[in-house]
């Protein structure tokens, strides 16, 4: 996990003027954003735009003088709600899990070696999908590396909140998954 | 169960006070059953991340993938003239001036896309509403970045291809934008 001296505290005040910080932040953190609404179970293309849009609310709050402080919780925060306004269009595929991912293709994988990680896969799957909504996103947040401080700010609970959740989400998936 | 065992996650990702945490070193050190659960712990979110990112990754990759151009006034112009039907004469491409140009639309026939060479086949393909693109009578418009966002809105070096689709009526249904 990456420390609280995130490294794009930029001289954000250039952000309007000339654009090479834009492109950094649009670079470190468009995939994490993409990655985290798919991860949503929002689907690819509006995950897209979601992102697009985020990026765009960044350059009206940042040249209406808005706060250059915690970007990257702003920004997760931001398409965090945007994607919230498409769980009514999609609210049965917004409640869905992350899709099951297993690849037993690979030559150096026996196919008892594929049945018994395939076995894994499906108990960590099915663990993951017990799990409440926020657990989730608490996990999948503090898989992109924020700190609870941010994952706070991105779903609006406290940072005491936030240990708390993650505290039980890894404890029911390690009782569940049997690690 | 120990008194510590709550506020293992948050001191496993140094979310805790100095003091606090030395005192979890402290207990885990010495409690074996508290070891055992952080090494059950890190190999849970070991295995959630990589779920997490494979899966997110596997909804990603659905997105069809974009040629980068030069810039998107340019990318709308190529995108317009590769989809003309031949019988239309071509639309000049739109100057890249400092001064937005007005926006050029070419309405044509009520007659799905049908792109002559395999690389506009290709080309075609790649859109993302390819089937309501064929579907409904073809509309293009070629709208320069400069007269879409205001300055510096679009990141420096950062190009997109902008797909309008738009309704018999002339109305606009939805505006995607494609890094």
């Amino acid at each position: 996990m990456s420390g609280d001296s995130f490294p794009l505290n930029l001289p954000l005040p250039r952000f309007a003027t000339d654009g090479r910080e834009a492109t950094t932040l649009f670079r470190e953190l468009h995939n994490p954003l993409l990655r985290y609404l798919a991860g949503l179970g929002l689907p690819a293309e509006e995950a897209q735009d979601v992102v697009q849009d985020a990026f765009l609310s960044l350059h009206k709050h940042l040249t209406g003088g808005g706060s250059q402080q915690n970007i990257r919780s702003w920004l997760f925060r931001v398409a965090h709600n945007r994607a919230r306004n498409f769980q009514q269009s999609y609210a049965r595929r917004f409640g869905e899990p992350l899709d099951p991912v297993f690849d037993a293709a690979s030559p150096d994988v026996t196919p008892e070696q594929a049945m018994l990680a395939k076995e894994k896969f499906h108990r960590l799957d099915q663990a993951i999908r017990s799990l409440a909504v926020q657990e989730r996103e608490c996990l999948m947040l503090r898989a992109e590396g924020l700190r609870y401080r941010e994952i706070g700010e991105v779903l609006g609970i406290p940072k005491s909140t936030v240990s708390d959740t993650l505290e039980r989400a890894i404890r029911k998936l390690a009782e569940r998954c049997n690690v | 169960m120990c008194d510590v065992s709550g506020r293992l996650v948050a001191w496993m990702d140094g979310e805790l006070p100095e003091n606090e945490a030395a005192v979890i070193e402290q207990h885990v050190r010495a409690c074996s059953e508290c070891r055992d659960r952080v090494v059950r712990y890190e190999e849970v979110s070991h295995q959630f991340a990589s779920y997490y990112k494979a899966a997110a990754a596997m909804r990603t990759r659905k997105l069809p993938r974009w040629v980068p151009v030069v810039g998107a006034a340019a990318a709308a112009a190529v995108l317009l003239l590769a989809l003309l039907p031949r019988s239309l004469k071509p639309v000049p491409a739109v100057r890249q001036v400092a001064v937005a140009p007005p926006p050029v639309a070419v309405r044509t026939a009520a007659t799905p896309l049908k792109p002559a060479a395999n690389h506009q086949v290709a080309a075609h393909r790649r859109a993302p509403r390819a089937n309501w693109a064929m579907a409904q009578p073809a509309i293009q418009i070629a709208i320069p970045a400069e007269a879409m966002f205001p300055p510096g809105a679009v990141p420096e070096g950062v190009h997109y291809i902008a797909n309008l689709s738009l309704a018999a009526d002339g109305s606009v249904q939805g505006l995607r934008l494609q890094p």
